[in-house]
């Protein structure tokens, strides 16, 4: 008896009411459900490992090759590929650039759809579970789809440019495509439904009573908004934010398209590298740097909401 | 009623002949269609060439025809849009390869040859190769130039009363803002490249810096550098009012646009743009891939492509009909081309878009 109440086995509170053997009994059940999670988990984690990690590995293996102007590899390992972009002021542009596309979609996403999904989440209409879906219905179209349909509103003789003109607000056609203007309205519209998911899940956090409990006491619905409303939803705002800023900094087919080929993101140089002139190890070190760049702002991600935690 | 059952049995009788001659024709030898050497020919082909209407038109003039003439054969068509990504598809295959044969630009297959990618031929096993023009062979027998097409100048022929003549068309600010613009790697970006410094006064061999200057000045008239869907449609739909553009594509799409796109090479001159066929080292259906390259160098193949998408024939013997030798680029010296030496674009590709990058589009 003694033996089995020595096994040092972390004790819940009022194990002691537990009966004799117990811990041996947790300690087994926990060994067990750390077998049954690895039997489940393998499955997928090799399917990670084949397709995600090893991808992974061989394209960073690939940073350390050197790429040969007729568009053949030389096997080799060297850092030059990789210090290249980091001593090249053009490539540090090009990253910058990325990292403020990256931003400004991500903000303007959040700010246009955090009412929406707020409105969404609280409302109480028949149709509510209609207007979720018409939220989310760009979802069923293809980006490319969607791309194409801005490049025809967007453009010289499209719907904007027309409305603009025949208003008599503008004589010329305002350059909307072919530039980042361009592509940040896409980006910004096709990734708005993400934005509006992830809110919405994560508003469930917000409890209305606390809202009519501030109002109750005399809080000014802007005071209730401030203090209440937003805090609550922060978290779920910036999953949002980091979601569609990783998504926009890694977006090619929608920034190539509008961009127009003069837009110069990290995501576009690594095509280009890759297809056009084949030098895959300096696409991969460009790559590697945008893996990088997705981690700072993971860290940075975590760093935050961790200290709001905390301060909650 | 007399009339019609003998008119009955006239029908009978006919109906029998008509079965008995069916089953006598089906012992008796048909009439073949001409078969070419290789009358036992069968297996597959598994052929790396252009997507798109390239590949619509090639499949229609050359395939459909060859395989028509060798019914046991069976092409499998691995399409990619750029040369650059045939050549990746190829080093990807390794040591064990699946292509046998690739139709690709020059330049792009200059670099598979010398990376023995390819294997040489010659006219033991490939016939037609002996009619190959002379300035369109590949030293050390690899795969010579099946097609020749060559850079042009696109325009709106609303807007033009008048075809442009000169590549300075460009840099007219009448323009501004409505001309489209292919940059390197594209081969039209390399192309233009040279003979902008041509223009210039320049040797492109030493130095571009005068024709980057020229192309910079240009830069905030380009309203876009990645024509969509591509460089003639944009034209056709009045996005766009002038591009560079391939001479072959543009004459076929000028047909179909209803009077929209003309075409011009201007006075200043143009650049060929060769696509070669070639023969994968170790393709693993060889005699077919032999075959498939001599019937695509014969005169029924680059006549039937050149009526379909106006490539120039790179054969001697084509005979093109005279509707379509004026449309397609002239290749007997008579218009002036900048010349592109393969190995040269090859080792300048990667330089000379970063230029573009930087000093032209990012400048």
């Amino acid at each position: 008896m003694s033996a089995t109440t020595s096994i040092a086995v972390p004790r819940l509170p009022g194990a002691d009411d537990l009966p004799p053997g117990h811990g041996v009994h947790e300690h087994r059940s926990r060994r067990r459900d750390r077998r049954t999670f690895w039997a489940l988990a393998a499955p997928g984690l090799l399917g990670l490992a084949v397709t995600y990690l090893l991808p992974l590995l061989y394209m960073v293996r690939m940073a350390f090759n050197r790429g040969k102007p007729d568009g053949f590899i030389e096997q080799t390992f060297t850092l030059d590929t990789l210090i290249k972009p980091l001593t090249d002021s053009y490539y540090w542009k090009v990253t910058l650039d990325t990292f403020l596309m990256g931003l400004v979609v991500a903000a303007i996403c959040v700010v246009i759809s955090y009412p929406l999904a707020l409105f969404l989440t609280r409302s109480t209409s028949r149709y509510k579970s209609l207007l979720i879906a018409l939220a989310i219905a760009p979802l069923l179209t293809s980006a490319v789809v969607r791309t194409y349909g801005w490049m025809v509103i967007l453009g010289g003789a499209g719907l904007v440019n027309s409305t603009l003109m025949h208003l008599g607000l503008v004589t010329v056609p305002l350059r909307l495509t072919n530039n980042m203007t361009g592509v940040v309205i896409g980006l910004v519209e096709i990734f708005m439904p993400y934005a509006i998911l992830v809110m919405m899940s994560g508003f469930g956090r917000l409890d209305p009573r606390l809202e009519e409990a501030a109002a109750s006491l005399g809080a000014r619905p802007r005071a209730v908004f401030a203090r209440i409303t937003l805090p609550l939803t922060l978290p779920a705002l910036l999953s949002a934010f980091l979601l569609i800023f990783v998504l926009s900094i890694s977006s090619f087919i929608t920034t190539n398209l509008l961009g127009g080929g003069a837009v110069h993101v990290l995501a576009t140089e690594i095509y280009d590298q890759a297809t056009g002139l084949l030098n895959w190890p300096f696409a991969a070190a460009l790559s590697v740097i945008l893996l990088v760049l997705f981690g700072v702002v993971i860290a940075i991600y975590q760093t935050v909401t961790r200290r709001l935690r905390l301060d909650a | 009623m007399k009339l019609s059952a003998a008119r009955r049995r006239l029908m009978i009788l006919a109906t029998f002949a008509v079965a008995a001659l069916a089953l006598a024709g089906c012992g008796t030898s048909s009439p073949a269609p001409a078969k070419s050497a290789g009358d036992d020919l069968s297996g597959d082909l598994n052929l790396v060439a252009y997507a798109s209407v390239w590949q619509e038109q090639f499949q229609k003039a050359v395939i459909d025809p060859f395989v028509k003439l060798h019914p046991g054969v069976t092409v499998h068509y691995l399409a990619k849009r750029s040369s650059a990504e045939m050549l990746s598809a190829l080093q990807a295959e390794g040591a064990t390869p699946t292509t046998d044969v690739a139709i690709m630009d020059q330049s792009v297959a200059n670099a598979a040859n010398a990376a023995r990618i390819f294997q040489p031929f010659t006219t033991k096993d490939v016939p037609n190769l002996a009619h190959v023009q002379k300035q369109f062979l590949t030293p050390g027998n690899y795969g010579p130039v099946d097609m020749a097409d060559a850079v042009a100048l696109l325009y709106d022929k609303s807007v033009f009363s008048k075809a442009p003549t000169s590549w300075n068309t460009y840099w007219d600010k009448k323009y501004s803002g409505r001309v489209a613009m292919v940059d390197p790697p594209s081969a039209l970006g390399i192309d233009l490249t040279a003979i902008v410094s041509t223009m210039q006064g320049e040797d492109y061999h030493t130095s571009i810096d005068k024709a980057i200057a020229r192309l910079k000045d240009l830069a905030p008239s380009v309203q876009s550098w990645l024509p969509n869907p591509d460089e003639y449609q944009t034209i056709i739909t009045g996005q766009t009012v002038l591009s560079i553009g391939q001479n072959g594509r543009g004459q076929y799409y000028a047909d179909q646009s209803g009077g929209k796109l003309g075409l011009v090479i201007p006075k200043e001159g143009t650049a060929y743009q060769l696509n070669t066929v070639n023969l994968r080292k170790d393709a693993p259906h060889e005699k077919v891939a032999k075959a498939f390259i001599d019937y695509s160098l014969s005169p029924a193949a680059q006549r039937a492509f050149a009526a379909a998408l106006f490539y120039a024939p790179s054969i001697d013997n084509a005979d093109l009909p005279a509707e379509v030798q004026k449309r397609v680029v002239r290749t007997d010296g008579s218009v002036k081309v900048v010349d592109l030496d393969p190995t040269f674009v090859a080792s300048i590709r990667d330089q000379w878009t970063d230029r573009w990058k930087r000093e032209v589009i990012g400048g």
